[in-house]
């Protein structure tokens, strides 16, 4: 009995060898390849929980219809993919169709779908021989909603919106526009995020990469218009904002972007980078029309009334244990200017970056300045960790409105105004678009009928809840 | 029938020592109540408070005192009877005084807690090192430490890590300042053994507080968070579903027929009184009101050394001018400094002794000194310039020996807002630090002859370093001691002091984390019984 287990075990072991053994045929080389597309399309940004297993899933993707955890895509046999086929791994990863069934859109196989045969074989030698077995499920599991639960609805949707080709190989060879254009629309799918959505939810062509929201953040506008876009950045901004989420007089990432740089972005080749840059120069412009200027272009802040901030305050126990005001210049010289300094100019070095030259101040929406003070900025760079506290549990909504109010009119854009009420709206993840308020009712009306299931992707919009510690 | 409690465990106090007991409770799945005798502040206006101060040096000003719960700084809140003024800053919030402390977080060394036996003097830990060391690396962990993992720590120019560490320090040390490096430089080839300091200001993003970025002002208030204090881990309480009372001021803890402590009856600012119940008790509420509670309540003190054996590491300071400039005041307002007299057999003889280097900002200071001397105008301008580059600034610590004579108790007379008594102390400084400070004295000389320097003040007399130790003191016997090795009370076995007034010898070492492994361990026990 013992022995025959051990000899069993001797077989599994033996069994198991297959998987890192480094062949002599290129084995070495695809799995390296592999590794870095998953990079590129940062696999792991939602198929890793913080703190957890590579590829083990669990992370928890909160959508307005409810919670969808990413799943265990490791090589183990019982939990992950390891029993996949290439075929089938290719029929996931660019048509959303997995053994098991129809995937959500949350995974982003329409723009997948653009993989080249070689990087997905690549990709699938890496998950299979160059990731370790993951053997358990996530803790939590997907549960919405109905209509939502219906995953094989997506199906419909799949023929109307998900019908990209895969790339030819030789098309997406390192360096040029091309590269770019399969790097940005492909491997990293900025369009997810940065392109905005029709009524079914699905990505609005005519504004390519024009800016969208989700989740409480507004992804922005990166086509190549000058005003509106990116145009107006040097090809270094926007590298170094890629590598380091941040370009001094520009911007900073926070929120998804932040972690879109942090596993993904900051990993790419100097070539792939300029790629990058190289195409979404080329992406057509799209103009915000009440935009006159760009968001960078606020650079001199109105002066402060040094005699009102140094003003004596009220120093009776109860005035000082009070922490309730709703004066802008009180809360912004009290919680943000020992970083972003008295006239919102950042550190010389801008570690601490500029409040003025900078898109989420001076550009057509507050949405991402709010966000950034009540959830806060931390982002791992090839350059050092940058972390912003958040405010939420220190500031009220009044107070984040007022702080915000007074930054915008000082520093930026002081025809925005923001109020509590909206800064309440965004702490619960901004307004929810049509479906997810409507798809239940009608449903249960029967009014959808065969139309109704396009509506779910919704999912689309899923935003990423902050991981915790 | 079951008896029905409030809560599994209640919190007396929500500094760093009480939050994170509570926090490790509910961790385990119990119900846990904290109660504040002050209030939650936002930090942002706590910074307002210090910006707007003019009295920029005072520690304690940018916090509210209020008359029904006053800092240390009320006045005649301490009155005092002995040779020494013992007046530690000392706040009434949420988080408690780590809000301003300069967030050192040093182990004790494993002779540290053997005193008596080793050199014939004070007391033993009732505790071992190796005992006590997994608690040190939670609190570390717990408090986001940076600290080196390769140092002898005990200053005595050993080749590697000293004390032995199971864990690495959860944040690795912060580069060292040009001040730190000069001074190293021109003393270490004299025999001075320089280490860094473990401190709770993160230099990384730390569960949810930023990197420190230096702006020296880590007393009163660190402005962005990334010193820990207390209050990380009172909201950590809250958002795990625990209950943080603020303006519940303790006055009572009240026996029940059993010997066991049944309640905790608290009063508030307008004056009403509330008795909550629980299975368990942890007073958390300092080293000075923890005993006060305790002897108002006429609790736990059989020994009749609850209040005795009050300990600081009483302390004196040197300033000079060196040859050089240093340019003092960048980045963090101490980094380390020299360790020789940590630990040896001199110990038997005097007190151990650290020599901290100061790296405040010394504009402030100097300026005072050169107003007080009558200078003014360009020539003050010109002499702030110079000295602020060249100012050296050495705070040293000195071991006190436990003495029952040295004691806080609650006021006989004198009460606060809320009718509770205020307290007094009685503290007098030993021959152990006097024979200690000729020691101190001999090395300042030293210092100022190795760095070209100029004397601005080398006989300070004795300060006060807030350090507050002894006053519930551990021990393996009833009879001497006021709480056994789990911190937990000889005479009320559901009442436990989560305070540094549990350490019997107290080294040269801030104690703070200690108080917190010592909460994390009370707490693991708490919760295997509740």
């Amino acid at each position: 009995m013992t022995r025959s287990l051990i000899a069993g075990l001797g077989l599994l072991t033996l069994a198991a060898i297959p998987h890192f053994a480094m062949a002599q045929d290129g084995t070495d080389d695809l799995i390296k390849k592999g590794a870095y597309i998953a990079r590129a399309a940062d696999c792991m940004a939602c198929h890793t929980n913080p703190g957890g297993k590579d590829y083990g899933g669990g992370y928890v993707i909160s959508s307005p219809l409810g919670d969808i955890i990413a799943s265990n895509i490791s090589p183990s046999k019982t939990y992950g993919i390891g029993n996949w086929s290439e075929g089938q791994f290719a029929k996931a990863v660019r048509e959303g169709v997995a053994p098991e069934g129809n995937l959500y859109p949350a995974m982003p196989y329409t723009a997948y779908s653009g993989i080249s045969d070689a990087d997905i074989h690549a990709l699938y030698v890496y998950f299979m021989k160059g990731t370790k077995p993951v053997d358990e499920a996530p803790v939590k599991k997907t549960n919405l909603p109905f209509p939502f639960s219906q995953r094989w609805l997506m199906a419909g949707w799949n023929v109307l919106y998900a019908s990209g080709k895969p790339m030819p190989a030789a098309t997406t060879q390192e360096g040029g526009a091309k590269r770019g254009e399969y790097l940005v629309n492909v491997l990293a799918h900025c369009s997810t995020c940065h392109t905005p959505r029709n009524i079914a939810m699905s990505e609005d062509q005519s504004r390519f990469l024009g800016g969208a929201d989700l989740g409480g953040w507004h992804a922005p506008n990166i086509t190549s218009d000058p005003v509106s876009g990116i145009g107006g950045w040097s090809v270094e901004d926007i590298k170094s904002y890629l590598r380091d989420g941040s370009a001094h007089g520009k911007s900073q990432a926070a929120g998804g972007m932040a972690e879109a740089v942090e596993h993904s972005l900051r990993h790419l080749t100097d070539s792939d980078l300029s790629s990058i840059v190289e195409y979404l120069r080329t992406v057509k412009p799209v103009r915000d029309p009440n935009q006159k200027v760009p968001g960078f272009s606020f650079s001199t802040p109105k002066p402060a009334d040094i005699a009102k901030l140094d003003a004596p305050i009220d120093r009776s126990p109860d005035a000082m244990t009070l922490g309730t005001s709703t004066n802008g210049a009180e809360l912004y010289t009290g919680a943000c200017a020992s970083c972003h300094q008295l006239n919102g100019q950042g550190t010389h070095d801008q570690f601490y970056p500029s409040l003025t030259s900078n898109t989420i101040v001076g550009g057509p929406t507050s949405q991402n300045l709010v966000m950034a003070i009540l959830k806060g900025v931390d982002r791992a760079t090839n350059n050092g960790t940058v972390a912003m506290p958040a405010f939420e549990g220190q500031l009220n909504n009044e107070q984040v409105a007022a702080v915000a109010n007074y930054v915008l009119s000082r520093f930026g854009n002081d025809a925005l105004h923001v109020s509590a009420s909206d800064v309440e709206l965004l702490k619960r993840g901004g307004p929810k678009p049509f479906i997810a308020r409507y798809a239940h009712s009608m449903s249960v009306a029967g009014i959808a009928a065969a139309g109704l299931f396009v509506l779910i992707i919704i999912f689309l919009l899923a935003r990423r809840k902050v991981a915790t510690r | 029938m079951t008896t029905q409690y409030d809560a599994d465990v209640i919190v007396v106090g929500s500094g760093a020592v009480g939050s994170n007991a509570a926090y490790e409770l509910l961790k385990q799945g119990k119900s846990v109540i904290v109660l504040e005798s002050g209030k939650w502040i936002p930090r942002w206006k706590i910074v307002e408070n210090f910006r707007s101060s003019p009295r920029k040096g005072n520690h304690n000003d940018p916090y509210p005192n209020q008359p029904w719960a006053p800092t240390s700084f009320s006045p005649d809140y301490i009155e005092n009877t002995g040779n020494f003024k013992f007046l530690p800053g000392m706040l009434r919030l949420v988080g408690g005084t780590t809000w301003h402390w300069a967030a050192a977080t040093w182990r004790f060394l494993p002779n540290d807690m053997k005193l008596r036996t080793l050199y014939g003097v004070g007391r033993d830990w009732p505790i071992s090192y190796d005992e006590l060391e997994p608690y040190y690396g939670r609190a570390e962990f717990n408090l986001g430490v940076a600290g080196s993992d390769t140092q002898d720590q005990s200053g005595q120019g050993g080749a590697g890590q000293f004390p032995h560490r199971s864990t690495p320090y959860p944040v690795p040390p912060e580069a060292e300042t040009y001040y730190f490096q000069r001074l190293k430089a021109r003393l270490a080839p004299e025999g001075f053994n320089f280490i860094h300091e473990p401190n709770a200001r993160t230099n990384q993003p730390w569960d949810g507080r930023p990197g420190c970025s230096g702006n020296n002002n880590c007393m009163p208030v660190c402005p962005i968070g990334a010193m820990y204090s207390g209050d990380v881990h009172a909201k950590h309480v809250v958002k795990m579903g625990g209950k943080v009372i603020e303006d519940a001021t303790v006055y009572k803890l009240e026996k029940g027929s059993d010997g066991k402590i049944v309640a905790a009856h608290y009063r508030t600012s307008d004056h009403k009184d509330i008795r909550l119940t629980a299975r368990y008790f942890i007073i958390a509420a300092n080293g000075l009101e923890t005993p006060k509670l305790l002897l108002m309540s006429d609790v736990a003190n059989s020994s009749d050394q609850v209040g005795r054996n009050l300990m600081d590491h009483t302390g004196m300071g040197l300033q000079f001018l060196a040859d050089e400039p240093l340019w003092p005041g960048r980045g963090q307002v101490q980094q380390g400094g020299i360790f020789n007299w940590r630990d040896g057999e001199f110990r038997r003889e005097h007190s151990a002794i650290k020599h901290a280097l100061t790296n405040t900002v010394p504009n402030r200071a100097i300026t005072q000194h050169l107003l007080s001397q009558g200078i003014v105008g360009p020539e003050l301008d010109e002499k702030i310039k110079d000295w602020a580059a060249r100012w050296v600034d050495i705070s040293s610590v000195f071991e006190l020996l436990p003495n029952p004579e040295n004691r806080i108790q609650p006021s006989a007379i004198r009460k606060d807002a809320l009718g509770i008594p205020t307290m007094t102390i009685h503290y007098n400084t030993d021959d152990y630090i006097e024979r200690g400070a000729v020691k101190a004295k001999a090395d300042y000389a030293k210092f100022v002859q190795t760095m070209g320097g100029t004397v601005i003040n080398d006989n300070t007399g004795w300060q006060n370093r807030d350090h507050i130790m002894g006053t519930v003191i551990m021990g393996n016997d009833a009879k001497t001691s006021v709480v056994d090795k789990d911190c937990r009370s000889w005479d009320h076995s559901n009442l436990f002091m989560a305070t540094t007034g549990v350490i019997p010898a107290c080294g040269v070492v801030n104690p703070t984390l200690t108080g917190v492994a010592f909460a994390i361990r009370a707490a693991d026990i708490i919760a295997k019984e509740v």
